[in-house]
């Protein structure tokens, strides 16, 4: 990213619903468990992660979403690997 | 939303990646022993709760703003919670020298050395003089004076990173000059005051903007850039309203006005390319001490270049008694031997912020360790924080009470900081966001209330032995509590933030856009 593209990123209006489609590759924060699996809050919508390590909460990772339903704000994901941790 | 990327882009600054380790949160699975304390997990609060309490004490009730007093209240807070600890204490000590070195610490103590070091060197290459100079250039008058004020103010707080230093020099040399013309007195502390948040929140070498990015494992040349947007949708109606307000507020009556020209100096202006280098190499992603570090070298060479500073002003070592070395331009004969100039006294300056950051990151640990930390978030995300917007409003209006309180805004911003962290992540906020709703109400709210630090720190100037009232009469004292609605940059950045929490306005995920790599240290 450009240094001009830094200051010109987040001039919109965010939702805090965020959708997402099939094939996109995402970085999120693993932010709890749910029906003995992973899943990421992204805001309000919910991202389920199928195969990530057992410690994951709290860890930022790269994940391949498999499905997205706009209307439900879910979605269905697949671990890749993981990049980071929380910040505290 | 659907760009994508594959990985986590590079280091901006070949640092090792976050591990998670800071202030130990990390680790909260891992098999380190918790500390068990007498009260259960919420005595672990006790060392913060008590800091808290001699803070507000000490600055709110006392309005003492002196942050070698909130290094002892830090130290007996933690030494109380020793008492509280069951079995043995080792554990409690240990979990101190744990906390002191965490790397979040560290990362802000050598940026805080590098930066005391840029503004002090600003400060005697007369930067100030410069900005004095435009202002008589511009031909402002009565009227225009205050937003004049605020503007200048805000490009030298950018410029030296230290809201605190720009209030202290705009209320030594503009402030009397503006009221001898004729400016309202409480107007044009205000708009000072207002400057002073404008650089204390966007300037890449500010110390809450260095606490605000590292806390939150991101970048702070991408934070600066990411925050321009709140800053300067503040600032432009605040400049607007100091336009609107100088017309209409009248001023005191004094005789024998004083020319701005005596103190102005046009080479100060040079400055402005010394702080313009550091900010577009911090935004362009060098490491923050790179960045700070070209702008010192250039601004010595200027200072030396066109006389603005000899270089004893820079580095000067004292002896008392001449020798075949004090013929060099760097020593001088005095009274008491030492060393001085603006590298020693910009460094020095910040001890008292690394001491107090220490025991404060101290504190966080102990009460990570003893469970306290933990049922603290716990209730925020059952309770509060359950959706991103409400999550937002907590993180907003949660630093806005810590900073109302504590008014030594960088550590009230340092103790706030792992909740801001923690909750946002909950909703997977990014760093940048997360960073500038951390800073905006620390670096607002420490210039607004009249027991706020930044705003003790001018009515010192006014109120002294040697102070402005002693100079020139009552009429240049301002009371403190008088110009709490006119700090319209303040108002207006606090009002933004939860106008933003609220729309969804900067809003960003962090699969939008992740953070560039901490300037670790």
């Amino acid at each position: 990213m450009s240094v001009f593209d830094k200051f010109l990123a987040g001039w919109s209006f965010r939702g805090s619903t965020p959708d997402y489609a099939a094939g996109d590759v995402l970085e999120v924060m693993v932010t709890g468990e749910e029906n003995g699996g992973h899943v990421a809050r992204i805001g309000d919508s919910t991202l389920r992660i199928e195969d990530a390590p057992a410690d994951a909460i709290n860890t930022r990772i790269i994940v391949d979403v498999e499905s997205w339903d706009d209307s439900a704000h879910t979605g269905r994901a697949t671990y890749r690997k993981t990049v980071g941790e929380s910040a505290f | 939303m659907t760009e994508t990327r594959d990985a986590a882009p590079p280091a901006a600054d070949g640092g090792d990646p976050p591990d998670g380790s800071e202030f130990g949160v990390g680790e909260q699975n891992s098999d380190d022993p918790r500390i068990e304390f007498r009260g259960g997990k919420w005595a672990s609060t006790v060392p913060l709760a008590f800091f808290i309490g001699w803070a507000i004490f000490q600055s709110g009730v006392l309005g003492i703003g002196d942050t070698n007093g909130l290094v002892v209240g830090a130290l007996i807070g933690t030494t109380l919670g020793m008492f509280l600890v069951r079995g043995d204490w080792k554990r409690y000590a240990d979990t101190i020298f744990e906390g002191m070195t965490q790397r979040v610490a560290a990362t802000a103590i050598v940026a805080w050395l590098w930066a005391g070091m840029f503004a002090q060197t600003l400060q005697v290459g007369g930067f100030v003089e410069g900005l004095i100079f435009a202002a008589d250039a511009l031909n402002v008058g009565a009227a225009t004076f205050p937003a004049a004020a605020f503007v200048l103010c805000g490009l030298l707080a950018t410029g030296i990173g230290t809201g605190y230093g720009a209030t202290v020099a705009f209320v030594t040399l503009f402030f009397p000059a503006g009221v001898l013309i004729g400016a309202n007195p409480v107007l044009l502390f205000a708009a000072i005051l207002s400057g002073a948040v404008f650089g204390d929140n966007l300037a890449p070498v500010s110390d809450t903007t260095i606490v605000s990015a590292v806390t939150q494992d991101a970048d702070i040349g991408g934070v600066v850039a990411s925050r321009f947007k709140y800053a300067i949708g503040a600032a432009v109606p605040a400049f607007a309203a100091y336009l609107i307000a100088g017309s209409v507020m009248s001023g005191v009556e004094l005789e024998g006005a004083v020319a701005l020209r005596e103190s102005a100096n046009a080479l100060g202006l040079v400055h402005l390319l010394s702080m313009g280098i550091v900010i577009v190499t911090a935004v362009a992603g060098r490491h923050i001490v790179e960045a700070i570090s070209w702008g010192l070298l250039v601004a010595i060479a200027f200072n030396l270049l066109f006389g603005l500073s000899s270089a004893s002003d820079i580095v000067a070592f004292t002896v008392t008694e001449a020798g075949s070395l004090s013929g060099l331009p760097v020593v001088e004969v005095g009274e008491t031997a030492g060393v001085g100039g603006s590298l020693y006294s910009g460094a020095v300056g910040f001890f008292p912020l690394i001491v107090l950051t220490l025991l404060i990151v101290a504190m966080a640990q102990i009460m990570i360790r003893g469970g306290g930390f933990e049922a603290i978030q716990t209730f925020l995300l059952d309770r509060v924080a359950t959706t991103v917007r409400r999550a937002e409003l907590t993180m907003v209006l949660g630093t806005a009470t810590i900073n109302g309180m504590i008014t030594i805004n960088t550590a009230a911003e340092i103790a706030i900081a792992p909740y801001v962290a923690r909750i946002g992540e909950k909703f997977n906020i990014n760093g940048y966001r997360r960073a500038n709703i951390l800073d905006a109400n620390t670096s607002a709210l420490g210039y607004i209330f009249p027991w706020a630090g930044g705003v003790l720190v001018g009515y010192q100037v006014m109120v002294g032995p040697d102070g402005l009232g002693a100079e020139y009469g009552p009429e240049m004292v301002v009371n403190p509590i008088e110009v709490v609605p006119y700090v319209f940059h303040g108002w207006f950045l606090v009002a933004i933030f939860v106008l933003a929490a609220i729309t969804g306005f900067g809003r960003e995920y962090i699969p939008d856009r992740v953070s560039e790599e901490v300037s670790r240290a």
